[in-house]
């Protein structure tokens, strides 16, 4: 339990840290997000065509409301908890991977929904927007993350679980019997 | 993740249960959290001011709590140098790092686990520093570097210094209110995880 933690921690920081970097923002967190707003844009004119994207900005071509998409609310710092908490938990290295492509699928879909719903939602009522944006889908989306992990712990075989895995700590396992 | 089919139809409800409770239970505990913040951020305003004005006595002159605000009054001056400019004062919403509060709240009573009031407490005491981080976070980085030159001058910061308070912000902002609570639920119902966790035949 204890090294699960550690590790956690220490590759949530590691990968944050990763993240800020001038290089990791050229070449991974602009193209995402911007592909992020692309993608978007992309589903919602499949129902609504007053939409466009440019760059990491959504704009209704209709009243010019637009929202940005920043830091926070491209999905990454989700993803990061998620590949830390699935990396520090002992499990094949096959297990993870399938791990992480399953959740890192489910917390950027979840994603997509909060940006199409704030970018509705920002049309309606600022003060509602300001709501869901700053506090209520930051908690969604890190509930999401808790979800996919469980989820995915509980897949396990046990055997992995339980520290026969090859790339997992002996004693690993959040059961208090073997914290 | 082959030994999915073995998951058992009573552990899949208990994960689909815990969910339902918790989307019952956020409407709730968002509204309290709002409602109470004055009260319930006491603590972690107390903190900030503590260890701002320990740390940083040079700077800031006193520390104000109204609602969910928390405001930093500065020694530091507005305008150019050598001209008299108003003193700097610095508003931070404590909502922004606190809203994994009502997070771990719908977790815990969603989990409906024995001694759930000793538990959210505890997970209460563990968010509050992380909370006051937040706030004196965002206060530094608005001195040291949204505010611009001329105060950040002032400040007496070196370089290494505003990256420091960067990281913090960004650390402070967008991992710790969200990331700390899951933590903080995850230590404290290790037996129910274990329990979401079990299949037949096994222990």
């Amino acid at each position: 339990m204890l090294r699960f933690f550690v590790t956690f921690i220490v590759l949530q920081v590691a990968l944050f840290a990763a993240e800020l970097t001038p290089w990791a923002q050229q070449y991974f967190v602009v193209p995402w997000t911007d592909a992020l707003a692309t993608i978007s844009a992309w589903l919602l004119t499949l129902f609504d065509p007053n939409v466009a994207a440019s760059g990491k900005v959504l704009r209704s071509t209709v009243n010019g409301f637009a929202v940005s998409i920043e830091a926070g609310c491209n999905g990454i710092e989700a993803t990061i908890a998620l590949v830390a908490a699935i990396c520090a938990f002992p499990a094949l290295w096959r297990d993870r991977l399938v791990g992480l492509g399953a959740g890192i699928a489910a917390v950027q879909g979840l994603n997509l929904v909060r940006v199409i719903s704030l970018f509705y939602l920002g049309q309606w009522s600022m003060k509602a927007f300001d709501w869901a944006h700053l506090y209520v889908w930051q908690a969604l989306i890190m509930l999401d993350v808790l979800v996919v992990w469980l989820v995915w712990v509980r897949m396990l075989p046990r055997a992995d679980v339980a520290g026969g895995g090859r790339s997992g700590p002996a004693a690993g396992s959040p059961a208090p019997a073997s914290a | 993740m082959t030994g999915g089919s073995g998951v058992t139809g009573r552990s899949q409800s208990s994960l689909a249960g815990l969910l339902i409770r918790v989307f019952a239970w956020l409407p709730v505990t968002f509204a309290i959290w709002y409602v109470t913040a004055p009260i319930l951020l006491w603590p972690a305003a107390f903190l900030a001011e503590l260890i701002g004005r320990v740390t940083w006595a040079d700077i800031i002159r006193g520390v104000e709590q109204a609602r969910a605000e928390l405001t930093f009054a500065t020694t530091l001056k507005a305008g150019s140098a050598g001209a008299q400019g108003g003193e700097i004062v610095v508003g931070v919403d404590l909502l922004l790092y606190s809203f994994g509060l009502p997070l771990y709240a719908a977790l815990v009573l969603a989990a409906k686990e024995p001694g759930w009031p000793r538990r959210l407490f505890a997970g209460y005491a563990v968010l509050m520093p992380f909370v006051a981080w937040g706030a004196l976070a965002d206060f530094l980085k608005s001195i040291a570097i949204t505010m611009g030159p001329q105060i950040a001058s002032q400040t007496g910061f070196v370089a290494w210094q505003r990256e420091a308070i960067a990281f913090s912000y960004q650390f402070g902002a967008l991992i710790l209110p969200t990331v700390v609570p899951l933590v903080a639920w995850v230590v404290t119902h290790r037996a129910l995880l274990e329990r979401l966790r079990s299949r037949p035949g096994a222990a």
